[in-house]
């Protein structure tokens, strides 16, 4: 059997807008089916990835987007898994096609963040953590990744310094990427003189508040090759969940993404040595080392160097590019769409498309997750030339 | 060390420390239910169904010592709403003497917070502002904090 490839991809505009969530998905359908045949011609089922129904008072967003594009009738569903929600339609949708259910699923990811403010974003956002102990003590989703963030400084020979060199890279990056909310650089010091959020974490260690909506088609290689347009392949799939608790599990050892990671790997035959390009979950700085670290990239304790080219890190790194895009801190982190944006990035980057951001890359890794960290996350393998 | 077994199938309700009604009430009491694994030893806050580590469902509700140590800590600056009238305040993850972990708050400025510091757990009936916060069926619940001990 054949692997499910991605045959088209777009996006809406990322970042602060007065469109609805259906509006930034009419925006992405657009770019990824142009010169396409209609989408009802195509897609046999709809995967939605979306976080909440605080920002907009609205679920049913299967039903809604299926409806929007054209495909009354199909089976269509929201699926939910916080930040990784993105991930977790395009695995429904490439497990439909892997297994012969479907022959063509749209993977599609909303999100209106801006539509209740930041006070409405944090509220929508700490429902991530667990209601009986985290959130009844006034725990919040950047605090979460705080506590986690505290103990990796404690741990490791890492600072605050290091882990802002993350965030100057993912910006150096965006800056080269037409469809990040930052396409600007900023220096160390930007990010060391910004408020605290959360301390050890600082506002330019965190990724914005987005709007933004993903479509991914994922189809046979048989039907793609019909088709207009580059594809690539998935490989691999691997998910998992820990505990939802951070309290619960190892602050600086993601049990989840090394499962997660280790699957999707398994699948396509490859180890992290094998993997050219990442894109990793850095909803806050912390997590592209801790990432890392899991996924076998780096060894334990110096993921942190993530930000230094292949080449000047420590002994024991592989030669992996982080976050082309320029990560959620600087691409942007509409969190349903999250995982699509990578898929996007790595689409991008196996067909020759990433323009001045493009590196020399046969296989990506991407890694979503949800719920601070670890909760839930989602691992997949795409490869060049289908 | 001997506790409350798991409810059998039709005998779950409030009063079991297994729910978090029951879990809420014991804390009201004053007393912290872990619930400790009969295979593996793990204790899991608050009791439950099945064990998280070993997947076993021979758990036990056992009171937990009030003792521990700060494993982690971070200051919320920016709360939910309706919490915004008491911030910041030090949140920890506090390791029990038993090894069961807990998020809670701390209830000293974050400068004065470190990792490894001794602290101990307290019960209080929740802020006007937690009550804000609370669901319906939550709002009378204890809260718990640590302080430095």
């Amino acid at each position: 059997m054949s692997d499910p490839v991605i045959a088209a991809v777009g996006s809406s505009p990322i970042g602060r807008t007065e469109l609805t969530g259906r509006d930034l998905f009419s925006a992405a359908m657009a770019e990824a089916f142009e010169g396409l045949p209609e989408p009802a011609e195509l897609v046999d089922a709809v995967y939605v990835g979306n976080q909440s129904e605080a920002y907009e008072h609205q679920i049913m967003y299967g039903t809604l987007l299926a409806e929007w594009a054209g495909l009354r009738g199909v089976p269509a569903e929201r699926v939910e898994g916080c930040a990784a929600a993105g991930a977790l339609a395009l695995r429904h949708a490439v497990r439909d096609v892997r297994s012969g259910e479907h022959e063509a699923v749209l993977a599609a990811g909303v999100e209106r963040m801006t539509a209740a403010g930041t006070g409405g974003a944090t509220e929508a956002l700490s429902a991530a953590t667990d209601r009986a102990l985290e959130q009844r003590s006034g725990l919040t989703a950047p605090a979460g990744y705080a506590l986690l963030a505290q103990r990796y400084l404690h741990e490791f020979d890492a600072t605050e310094r290091d882990l802002a060199r993350i965030a100057v890279k993912n910006h150096r990056n965006a800056a080269r990427n037409p469809r990040a909310q930052f396409q600007r650089e900023i220096d160390v010091d930007t990010v060391l003189e910004s408020a605290y959020v959360a301390p050890p974490l600082k506002l330019y260690d965190s990724a914005p508040v987005s709007d933004g909506s993903a479509a991914v088609l994922v189809t046979t290689p048989e039907r793609a090759r019909q088709l207009p347009g580059d594809a690539v392949r998935v490989t691999g799939t691997g998910a998992a969940a820990n505990n939802l608790a951070v309290a619960d599990r190892e602050a600086t050892r993601m049990r989840g993404a090394e499962r997660a990671a280790g699957t999707a790997m398994e699948e396509a035959g490859i180890d992290p040595s094998d993997v050219d390009i990442a894109e990793v979950h850095d909803a806050f700085t912390v997590c592209e080392p801790l990432i890392a670290e899991a996924v076998g990239f780096a060894p334990r304790g110096r993921g942190v160097e993530s930000a230094l080219p292949p080449g000047e890190r420590s002994e024991g790194w592989t030669d992996v590019h982080m976050s082309t895009s320029g990560g959620l801190k600087a691409r942007g982190h509409p969190i349903g769409a999250t995982g699509l944006l990578q898929a996007i990035e790595a689409y991008e980057q196996l067909t020759g498309r990433a323009g001045d951001r493009q590196v020399d890359a046969e296989t990506a890794l991407l890694m979503n997750e949800g719920g601070v960290s670890d909760a839930v996350i989602v691992g997949h393998v795409l490869e060049a030339g289908a | 060390m001997t506790g409350e077994r798991a409810p059998a199938a039709g005998e779950y309700g409030p009063d079991s420390p297994f729910t978090l009604p029951g879990f809420f009430d014991a804390l009201g009491e004053g007393r912290l239910l872990g619930g400790e694994c009969g295979d593996c030893g793990a204790v899991l806050l608050p009791p439950r169904f099945a064990c998280y580590a070993c997947g076993s469902r021979d758990v036990t509700a056992v009171e937990q010592p009030h003792t521990g140590t700060v494993y982690t800590y971070t200051q919320v600056r920016r709360p939910v709403p309706a919490l915004e009238p008491e911030a910041p305040f030090t949140v920890a993850v506090v390791e029990l003497d038993s090894g069961a972990r807990l998020s809670g708050r701390l209830t000293v400025e974050y400068e004065e917070a470190e990792i490894g510091m001794p602290v101990e757990l307290s019960v209080r009936e929740p802020t006007e502002h937690e009550r804000e916060a609370a669901l319906a069926c939550e709002a009378d619940w204890p809260v718990h904090a640590f302080e430095p001990r």
